[in-house]
């Protein structure tokens, strides 16, 4: 149990340190906060309850209408960009991030560190 | 008869350690758990006892500004707070408290402090910051022997010994001994990973002057505030207009909603700090075009406020089926009579009688926008969570 908070933690401290991202965390498909790089808790209880229920509500409506499951869900706005990937059934990791950030590596990035996310969880 | 300050613990433990008792705070490795020493501690201080802190791992200063950062402010207790600074020698540095072990890795040095301190002293609660530190310089053996002799002189002295001990891999006769013979009560404090919840609890092990209770507490360390039981998932549901996101804002220290038009389309999140407890509260969209968000976010759920218009008794059904979509039943849950200062509200009573509930389950009068019933609401249903003692 230990090693896998250690492990979880590690795995946001890495995505933390990839360039722009302002913070992340690691929710369960239920809204319910994991582990995030937020000082606050309780912003980021609330911030994994939001980005839970994006997702879920994005997913719902994309295979409702026969479009498949949703690599991500990216909301831009001119502050940043949140962005929301699932990781395996249980959970999703989200990060935010600087405006000029550019997608491309951070999508890269997202996307390894969600795999492992659903591997440790299983 | 000493509170250990632990919200619900004391309760377990029949109201608290009784004098002449000890007590072991028995801490899996990698959990926050030397707060609980502190945490008693603190607490005895306020209730007008005398108390003295050990401590092996660390120098007394940064114990000093532990308290600090939970928000307990020990300087008003001066003449009543002492410590035993068993870590100062070990690195050469001068001491300013009142009891200094001068060689904190021999037993016999540290133990004729720790005697002439019971011996001094009038009854006190005396807190081992790190038992496992003192087994690590001392060596197994010799350290148990010693807390077997400051137990049985704390009986005759009516002082109140407790331990922190952190589990790391000792023999198996030490753990053993510690967990089952040589405290008269054993606090376990783990880690759990209940599906993807990253939780940590403690529930007694044994308390030989009160009926065991086994019933364990999630909790969550806050600075300042030391020590809360957490419920990570209260759900707030019911049917379309029934005054769920009022609620959620009502009860709530800091809530946040999303809502468009009047009505909630995401959901509703709050967090409520009362009584010792922490809890975030999910609340649902009530509109059935939303079934499948309130699916989503229903997880994981460890209790349910349903909330009903008590003038619009036409949605009860929507209510029920409601339960049903949350995958509620079986779930601790209380039923909330909303809107009771309506004309034409029915009683709680009435309510029971049209939704064919048994006796048992609670319905609680409240005025939502009113904040009227709500913390009542709130106790009600932690008490069925925590099993309602």
């Amino acid at each position: 149990m230990t090693d896998t908070i250690e492990l979880l933690d590690k795995l946001i401290a890495d995505l933390k340190k990839s360039g722009g991202v302002e913070s992340c965390a690691a929710v369960s498909r239920d809204g319910l906060l994991i582990r995030s790089s937020m000082q606050k808790e309780q912003l980021a209880e609330s911030f994994a309850a939001m980005s839970a229920t994006m997702l879920g509500a994005a997913e719902t409506a994309s295979t409702e209408l026969g479009k498949g499951v949703p690599n991500r869900v990216i909301v831009e706005s001119t502050m940043g960009r949140l962005i929301a990937v699932g990781a395996g059934p249980k959970a999703l990791l989200v990060v935010i991030v600087s405006p000029e950030t550019g997608l491309g590596l951070i999508l890269l990035e997202l996307d390894k560190a969600a795999n492992k996310l659903k591997e440790l969880l299983e | 008869m000493i509170e250990t300050g632990i919200p619900k613990l004391d309760e377990f433990l029949g109201g608290g350690i009784p004098k002449g008792k000890s007590l072991v705070y028995y801490i899996q490795p990698g959990v926050e758990g030397e707060v609980f020493g502190l945490q008693t501690i603190y607490n005895s201080l306020k209730k007008g006892d005398t108390g003295v802190f050990v401590v092996s791992s660390t120098i007394p200063d940064i114990i000093k500004g532990q308290f600090r950062d939970f928000g307990w402010d020990i300087s008003k207790f001066k003449d009543k707070f002492f410590f035993v600074d068993a870590y100062d020698s070990l690195i050469g540095a001068p001491s300013n408290e009142k009891y200094v072990v001068p060689n904190p890795d021999n037993i016999e040095a540290f133990s004729k402090i720790i005697i002439s301190a019971i011996k001094e002293l009038p009854p006190s609660t005396i807190v081992f910051g790190s038992l496992s530190t003192i087994i690590d310089l001392c060596g197994e053996k010799e350290t148990m022997q010693a807390v077997m002799t400051w137990n049985k002189m704390a009986k005759i002295y009516d002082h109140v010994l407790v331990y922190n001990f952190t589990a790391w891999p000792y023999s198996e006769e030490s753990l053993k001994a510690i967990k089952e013979d040589m405290f008269n009560a054993v606090i376990s404090v783990g880690g759990i990973a209940e599906r993807v919840i990253f939780g940590q609890y403690f529930g007694i092990l044994k308390a030989d002057w009160t009926t065991e209770i086994k019933k364990s507490m999630l909790f969550r360390v806050l600075r300042p505030g030391g020590i809360k039981l957490y419920i990570p998932k209260i759900l707030v549901t019911g049917p379309f207009d029934s005054g769920k996101s009022t609620f959620v804002h009502a009860l709530s220290t800091r809530a946040i909603s999303v809502d468009r038009l009047g009505t909630t389309i995401a959901l509703d999140h709050g967090h409520v700090d009362y009584k010792g407890f922490s809890a975030d509260i999910f609340g649902t969209p009530g509109q059935e075009r939303f079934d499948p968000i309130i699916k989503l976010l229903s997880g994981e759920s460890m209790g349910v406020f349903l909330i009903v218009d008590s003038t619009n008794p036409t949605d009860f059904i929507r209510a029920k089926q409601m339960l049903e979509i949350t995958k509620s039943y079986g779930l601790p849950f209380v039923i909330i009579a909303n809107k009771q200062d309506l004309p034409g509200a029915l009683t709680p009573e009435e309510i029971r009688e049209q939704f064919d509930l048994s006796h048992d389950v609670p319905i609680v009068p409240v005025i939502a926008k009113d904040k009227k019933g709500v913390y009542e609401a709130f106790e009600v249903l932690i008490d069925k969570i925590t099993g309602g003692l």
